[in-house]
């Protein structure tokens, strides 16, 4: 799928819509053993935590979602947002504890459930938050973000 | 009308016949288990442990109840009932867990600090990297720096490119290319299989 490089840059002053997806971090087994306790260094699976990509300059550069035309709002370590997924109305309450996702290496991926869809990664929940709004074996979910 | 996590519960408490493990016959697919809502456990600070959750390596197995041993060296006592999804690469029944696979759990936790499944996703990883190599079963994928070894299981691999749908073709992907790959690890390797990956093209 090609670039998604125009429209409006997405912001949190209102809900936006984007994929959520999760990942492992703090003490862990499997190829998450090599993972850290994050950009804030208090991640971990368990608990219900995510990751932003706009947490700080050198996290943007990597995650550069401004390249898929998204420009989210800069939020740091702690600061709190709920995400709903689209496909259930379920929402978990999560606070910001590492960098990511990296948006623009998945710039232009839509993923839908029925007709609901929502295009490029925007946030990626621990294990034990995306568990609360849909099975860990969905990998990847249409999902509203919004401040909390 | 009862919910689901209420069915669960009274499951546990109930005793008896009633908190069966699930069997070899298949558990309830975890999509249709999350079809229904679910939730973290009621007042739990964001950034908080949720203790509707569980995380570990199996360390033994006893009827339907799961000794965990967490990566935080915290031990869960996880019972598996009869409304409990499985997973392992798939939906699974209880006879596949084995001591030595790691696990996610969620449910509810009982007065007694057991967790009454929900759903238990068996040696499950989400990982993202680029692709080094392709051969004909297997790729490998730089995660972190790390080589992950990730083996094609016909009839179950599948591939997403963006929002079509499932395919069992993985030849679209070429090395280089970034993905996420959602599978079951093999214990105590650096090599999973594949159930899902997610390709942005």
């Amino acid at each position: 799928m090609a670039r998604t490089t125009s429209g409006p840059p997405a912001d949190l002053l209102g809900p936006v819509q984007g994929e959520v997806s999760w990942f492992c971090c703090g003490n862990s087994w499997g190829p998450c053993s090599s993972t850290g306790k994050g950009a804030c260094g208090t991640c971990n699976s368990g608990s219900l935590q995510h990751a932003w990509p706009n947490t700080s300059d050198a996290c943007w550069a990597i995650t550069r979602p401004d390249s898929c035309g998204v420009g989210l709002s800069r939020r740091t370590c702690g600061y709190r947002h709920r995400t709903t997924a689209l496909c259930t109305g379920t929402s978990v309450v999560t606070s910001i504890a590492d960098c990511g996702p990296q948006t623009d290496l998945f710039c232009g991926e839509r993923s839908c459930c029925g007709a609901t869809c929502a295009s490029n990664r925007l946030i990626d929940l621990t294990p034990a938050a995306f568990s609360a709004i849909a099975s860990l074996s969905s990998g990847l979910r249409p999902a509203e973000i919004s401040t909390a | 009308m009862r919910s689901r996590r209420d069915v669960l519960k009274s499951a546990v408490l109930g005793g008896g016949a009633g908190v069966m493990a699930a069997t070899a016959l298949g558990s309830l697919g975890p999509e249709a288990a999350f079809a229904t809502a679910t939730s973290a456990a009621p007042g739990v600070e964001p950034g908080a442990p949720d203790p509707n959750f569980a995380e570990g390596r199996i360390r033994s197995i006893k009827d339907n109840t799961l000794l965990v041993l967490g990566s935080n060296m915290v031990f869960h006592t996880i019972r598996v009932v009869d409304g409990t999804s499985l997973w392992k690469l798939g939906p699974v029944g209880f006879d596949q867990a084995r001591p030595g696979d790691g696990l996610y759990a969620r449910g509810v936790r009982m007065p007694d600090g057991m967790l009454a499944a929900e759903a238990v996703w068996l040696n499950i990883v989400n990982i993202k990297g680029h692709i080094t190599d392709i051969k004909d079963q297997t790729l490998r994928l730089d995660h972190n720096g790390h080589e992950v070894l990730c083996h094609v299981v016909p009839g179950r691999s599948v591939a997403i490119h963006s929002e079509s749908p499932p395919t069992a073709d993985l030849s679209l992907l070429k090395v280089a290319q970034h993905v996420q790959i959602l599978g079951a690890w093999r214990p105590d390797t650096n090599e999973v299989d594949i159930a899902t990956v997610f390709s942005p093209h």
